[in-house]
C-alpha cells in the first residue's frame, strides 16, 4: 500500500528526531540546567583531552593513588582523543569535569557554551617545533623564512604560528608551510624541516628515534618569543559550579594535589611505574624523561603550585583568536576563569 | 532518476535532519557550540561557501576519476577472472578474499608511500569501489546466456568478444545499477581518504572543522557532499540510459 | 546422414536414477522425422545428446563423417541490440540471401524484419528462429518445440515448406502434437513412459510423411494418432 506523501515525510522526521534524541541526549544530568535541585552526583566523570600519556600523569595519579577516594569522590577518568570534546560532554551531561585547551574554551564560550575554567594545568604550552640541529639554525623567528614548516591547518599550532608571524611582521604567504596530518613521514624523509610536536610527549619520543640514527633534535619554542597560548585546563559546567560548589572545591583540590605528587622528584619512580601501565609500549626511561618534561610545563620555574590561572596568558590567547578571526569578538575571559581555591 | 528529483530527495532528508537538530537544540536549550543556529550556518556558507564548493568539486573529480579507473580495471580483470584457467581461478580467489578487507584501513599506508597528493586519493577512491565492481563483473561475464549464445555456439560463431557483448547486454540493468552504486562508494572512499591524510578536498575541510569543533562548517560540507553525489549519480544514470537507448533503441 | 546411439546410459547431475539405460537408437536420413513422448520422458535430453550439446553419458554416439548437427529450442533469442534483418543478414551465407527473402515471405515475417526481437509476438519469434537455423549449413537439424507458439495453419505451412525446400536434409522434430507428428513425419521415434522412469528403448512407427497438396484419409490419421499415444503411454506397439 502506498503511503501518502505527508505521512511518509512525517515518519522520516519522527525517526530522525528519535535517533538524534537517543544518541545525543543522556538520561543523566540535563545540559544547561545540570543537576538542578538534584543531590550531588555520586559517580563523577572526568573527561581528558587526549589519550593516556605523560600529559595526564597527574590525572591518572589522582585516580590510581586514591587521591580522589580520599577526598570522598568516586571518579571515572575517561580517555580523550581526536573525536572527543570535553566541553560537549559537559553540556550533554556526559561528564562533570574535563580537560580542554584555552582555544577550545574560548571558542565554546563565544558560542554560548556554559563552560568555566577551574584550574590551568599547563603553565606553558607544550606545542613546539622539532628540527634537526645540524640542518636548521634558528636564532630568531625571521629565520623561519628559510625553512619548510609543518603546520596543522585548523589546529592550534596554526594559531600559535600565525600569532608569532604576526608579532614579528612575517607574512605567512612568504613562508613555506606544509600541511601536517597524522604521520611523521615527511619529517623523517626530510621533506619538512620543522614539525609540530608536543614537547613533553612526542618531542621526547622523536628525539630518541633521531638519536638512534645519529641526529640531534632541537626545539623551536614559541613561548620564548612571547607567544603565550594557554593549553590544558580543567573545566566544568556552569550548572555543576553553581549547584555543587563544594564538589568543585573538593575535586580541584584533590586533582591539584595529585598533580603535585605525581610530578615530585621523590615520586618519579612510582609515577613512571603508574604511567607504564597506561602506556605499556613506551620504555620506562622515556616515560621518566616525559614526566620530567611535563613538570617543566606544569610547574615551571617560579610556580610553586599546579593549577594557577595565568590571566595575562588567557588574555593573550583570547586576543590571538580575535585577531585571527577565530572568534567574532572577545568573550570577557575573566568571567570564565573561576578557580575555586582562591 | 533525474538530477532534480534525486537532489530534491536528498534536500528533503538533509533539511529534515537539520530541522531535527534544531528542534532538539531549542527543546533542550543546547548552546550554539553544540548545535549551530541557522544564522551561523548561513554565515559560514556565505564566508566559506565558494571555497568549500571548490573543495567538494575537487573531491568529486577525484572520485569520478578513481571510479572510472576502477570500472576499467574491473572490466579487464573480470574478463580474465571469468575463465576457468589457472589465471582465472587465481583472479577469482584473490578477488573474493581481498574484497573483505576494508580499504580505508590501508589508506594511511598508501599515504605513507605515495604522499598526500592526487595519486593517493585516486588510488584509494579506485580501490574502494574496485572489488565490489570486480565481483559483480565476474559474475556477469561468467554466467552464460544460453537463449542467445546457443545459436552462435552451435554454428561456430561464438567468440570471446561476442560472448562478452551478449552477457553485457543481457545484464545491462544490473551493470548500470552496480556502477551507479559504486559511484557513491567512490565518493565515500575519497572523502575518508582526505579526512585521514590529504590536504585537499571536502574530507580535509571536515577534518579542519573537527579540529575547531565547527559543526556549522561540517553541516555545510555534508550539504555539498550530498549535492555533488546527486550530480554524479544522476550523470551515471543518464549515461546508463543513453547506453541502453543506443543498444536497445528504447 | 546417419546418427547412431548405442548402449546409451545417462543420469542427470545430482540424480541417483538414470533416465536412459542401454538405449539404442538409429536415425538414417534424409527426411523429416519426429521424436515423440509425454512430458518429462527425456526427449530434449536425448536430442541434446544426439546433437552433442550434452556429454557425460556412457555408450557410443556415431554420426556420418563431418556431419553438422544443430539443435534448436523455442526459448532462443537473437541479440537484443540487433533488428531481425540485421541479425538474419549477419548469419545468412551470402549465397542464400535470395532464399532467405523467399522463406521470410512465406513465413510471413517480412513485415517484422526491421523490429527488434523483444517486440515480436511469441509466434513471430519462433518463426524468426526457425528461419535463421534452416539457412545454416547442416546435415541434421533438431527442432525442439520450435513452433510451439505458432498457430496451426502457419505451422503446417512452415513444415510443408521445410520439407519442400530441403528434401536432402534431415530433420528431427520434437513436438507434443501427435496429429502433427503423424502427418509430417517419415518415421516417428517414440520414447515410452515406464513405471520406473528409465527408458531403455526407442520405439518407432511410420508416419504419413505428408507433403503439400497431398490428401489423407482422416480415419487413418485418427488410427495412427491413437497408436502413437498408446505407444508413448505404455510402450505397446
Amino acid at each position: 500500500m502506498k503511503i501518502p506523501f505527508t505521512k511518509k515525510r512525517f515518519s522520516i522526521f519522527l525517526l530522525l528526531f528519535l535517533v538524534f534524541c537517543l544518541t545525543s541526549c543522556s538520561d543523566s544530568t540535563r545540559q544547561k540546567g545540570g543537576d538542578q535541585g538534584q543531590s550531588q552526583p555520586k559517580h563523577i566523570v572526568y573527561r581528558l583531552k587526549w589519550l593516556f600519556n605523560a600529559s595526564v600523569v597527574g590525572d591518572i595519579w589522582a585516580k590510581e593513588k586514591g587521591v580522589f577516594e580520599l577526598a570522598g569522590l568516586t571518579v571515572e577518568v575517561k580517555e580523550g582523543g581526536p573525536e572527543q570534546d570535553a566541553i560537549k560532554d559537559l553540556e550533554l551531561g556526559r561528564a562533570h569535569f574535563g580537560v580542554a585547551s584555552a582555544d577550545q574554551v574560548i571558542r565554546a564560550a563565544a558560542k554560548g557554551a556554559p563552560v568555566l575554567v577551574v584550574a590551568q594545568l599547563f603553565q606553558k604550552n607544550p606545542l613546539q617545533w622539532i628540527y634537526r640541529c645540524d640542518q636548521v639554525h634558528i636564532n630568531s623567528p625571521q629565520d623561519l623564512k628559510k625553512y619548510r614548516i609543518g603546520v596543522t591547518f585548523g589546529g592550534n599550532d596554526e594559531a600559535i604560528l600565525l600569532a608569532l608571524l604576526s608579532k614579528y611582521h612575517l607574512d605567512p604567504q612568504n613562508l613555506d608551510l606544509y600541511a601536517v596530518h597524522y604521520d611523521f613521514n615527511p619529517f623523517w624523509k626530510g621533506l619538512v624541516n620543522l614539525w609540530p610536536v608536543y614537547r613533553n610527549t612526542q618531542g621526547i619520543l622523536l628525539s630518541h628515534k633521531m638519536a638512534k640514527i645519529g641526529e640531534k633534535a632541537c626545539f623551536f619554542d614559541p613561548t620564548r618569543y612571547g607567544i603565550k597560548f594557554v593549553a590544558n585546563s580543567v573545566v566544568t559546567s556552569q550548572a555543576i559550579y553553581d549547584q555543587h560548589p563544594e564538589l568543585v572545591v573538593r575535586f580541584v583540590k584533590a586533582l591539584l594535589k595529585a598533580w603535585a605528587d605525581a610530578l615530585s622528584e621523590e615520586n618519579l619512580e612510582n609515577a613512571v611505574a603508574l604511567l607504564k601501565r597506561y602506556a605499556p609500549e613506551t620504555p620506562k626511561p622515556i616515560l621518566e624523561e616525559q614526566i620530567r618534561a611535563t613538570r617543566t610545563l606544569v610547574l615551571p620555574d617560579g610556580v610553586a603550585m599546579p593549577g594557577m590561572i595565568d590571566m595575562a596568558a588567557w588574555r593573550q590567547t583570547e586576543q590571538i583568536m580575535v585577531d585571527q578571526q577565530l572568534i567574532d569578538k572577545p568573550v570577557k575571559i575573566e568571567r570564565l576563569l573561576k578557580p575555586p581555591l582562591l | 532518476m533525474p538530477f532534480i528529483q534525486r537532489f530534491l530527495q536528498f534536500l528533503g532528508i538533509y533539511i529534515t535532519g537539520v530541522m531535527t537538530l534544531w528542534g532538539v537544540k531549542y527543546f533542550f536549550g543546547l548552546s550554539d557550540y553544540l548545535v549551530p543556529p541557522p544564522l551561523e550556518l548561513l554565515e559560514v556558507a556565505a564566508s566559506d561557501g565558494i571555497r568549500d564548493l571548490l573543495a567538494a568539486a575537487n573531491t568529486m573529480l577525484v572520485a569520478v576519476a578513481g571510479h572510472f579507473v576502477a570500472v576499467l580495471l574491473a572490466t579487464f580483470v573480470a574478463i580474465i577472472g571469468r575463465s576457468s584457467t589457472l589465471a582465472g581461478n587465481l583472479t577469482r580467489m584473490a578477488a573474493f578474499n581481498l574484497q573483505a578487507y576494508p580499504v580505508v584501513a590501508i589508506a594511511p599506508i598508501i599515504f605513507l608511500f605515495l604522499g598526500d597528493g592526487l595519486a593517493s586519493r585516486l588510488l584509494i577512491a579506485s580501490l574502494i569501489c574496485y572489488f565490489p565492481l570486480l565481483l559483480s563483473f565476474i559474475g556477469i561475464f561468467s554466467q552464460p546466456v544460453d537463449e542467445v549464445e546457443h545459436f552462435f555456439k552451435a554454428t561456430g560463431r561464438l567468440n570471446i568478444s561476442l560472448e562478452l557483448k551478449i552477457r553485457t547486454f543481457e545484464n545491462l540493468d544490473k551493470l548500470i545499477t552496480v556502477i551507479v552504486g559504486s559511484g557513491t562508494t567512490a565518493m565515500v572512499g575519497t572523502i575518508v581518504a582526505e579526512f585521514l591524510a590529504a590536504t585537499q578536498g571536502v574530507g580535509y575541510v571536515i577534518r579542519k572543522a573537527l579540529y575547531q569543533s565547527n559543526l556549522a562548517k561540517i553541516l555545510i560540507a555534508l550539504f555539498l557532499i550530498g549535492l555533488f553525489s546527486s550530480i554524479y549519480l544522476s550523470l551515471l544514470e543518464g549515461c546508463g540510459k543513453l547506453v541502453k537507448k543506443r543498444m536497445i533503441g528504447i | 546422414m546417419f546418427l547412431r546411439l548405442s548402449k546409451l546410459s545417462y543420469t542427470y547431475p545430482n540424480s541417483d536414477q538414470p533416465i536412459f539405460q542401454d538405449l539404442n537408437w538409429d536415425l538414417e536420413g534424409p527426411g523429416f522425422f519426429s521424436l515423440f513422448g509425454f512430458s518429462g520422458v527425456g526427449k530434449s535430453t536425448l536430442a541434446k545428446i544426439a546433437s552433442g550439446d550434452i556429454t557425460g553419458y556412457t555408450g557410443h554416439r556415431t554420426t556420418s563423417d563431418s556431419a553438422t548437427l544443430l539443435y534448436s529450442h523455442n526459448n532462443e533469442r537473437i541479440p537484443g541490440w540487433q533488428t531481425v534483418s540485421e541479425h538474419i543478414a549477419q548469419v545468412t551465407p551470402p549465397q542464400k540471401a535470395r532464399l532467405c527473402r523467399e522463406i521470410a515471405e512465406r513465413f510471413s515475417i517480412t513485415a517484422n524484419m526491421d523490429r527488434r526481437f523483444a517486440r515480436l509476438s511469441m509466434g513471430q519469434k519462433n518463426r524468426v528462429n526457425v528461419l535463421r537455423y534452416i539457412l545454416q549449413d547442416f546435415d541434421l537439424l533438431i527442432g525442439d518445440e520450435i513452433l510451439a507458439n505458432v498457430d496451426e495453419p502457419t505451422r503446417n505451412l512452415i513444415l510443408f515448406e521445410i520439407k519442400k525446400l530441403f528434401p536432402d536434409k534431415t530433420f528431427l522434430y520434437i513436438s507434443h502434437n501427435a496429429l502433427e507428428v503423424v502427418k509430417f513425419s517419415k518415421i516417428i521415434f517414440v520414447l515410452p513412459q515406464t513405471p520406473d522412469g528409465i527408458v531403455t528403448k526407442v520405439l518407432t512407427m511410420p508416419g504419413l510423411d505428408e507433403h503439400a497438396g497431398g490428401e489423407t484419409d482422416p480415419r487413418n490419421v485418427e488410427r495412427m494418432v491413437f497408436s502413437l499415444l498408446k505407444m508413448a503411454g505404455s510402450g505397446e506397439a
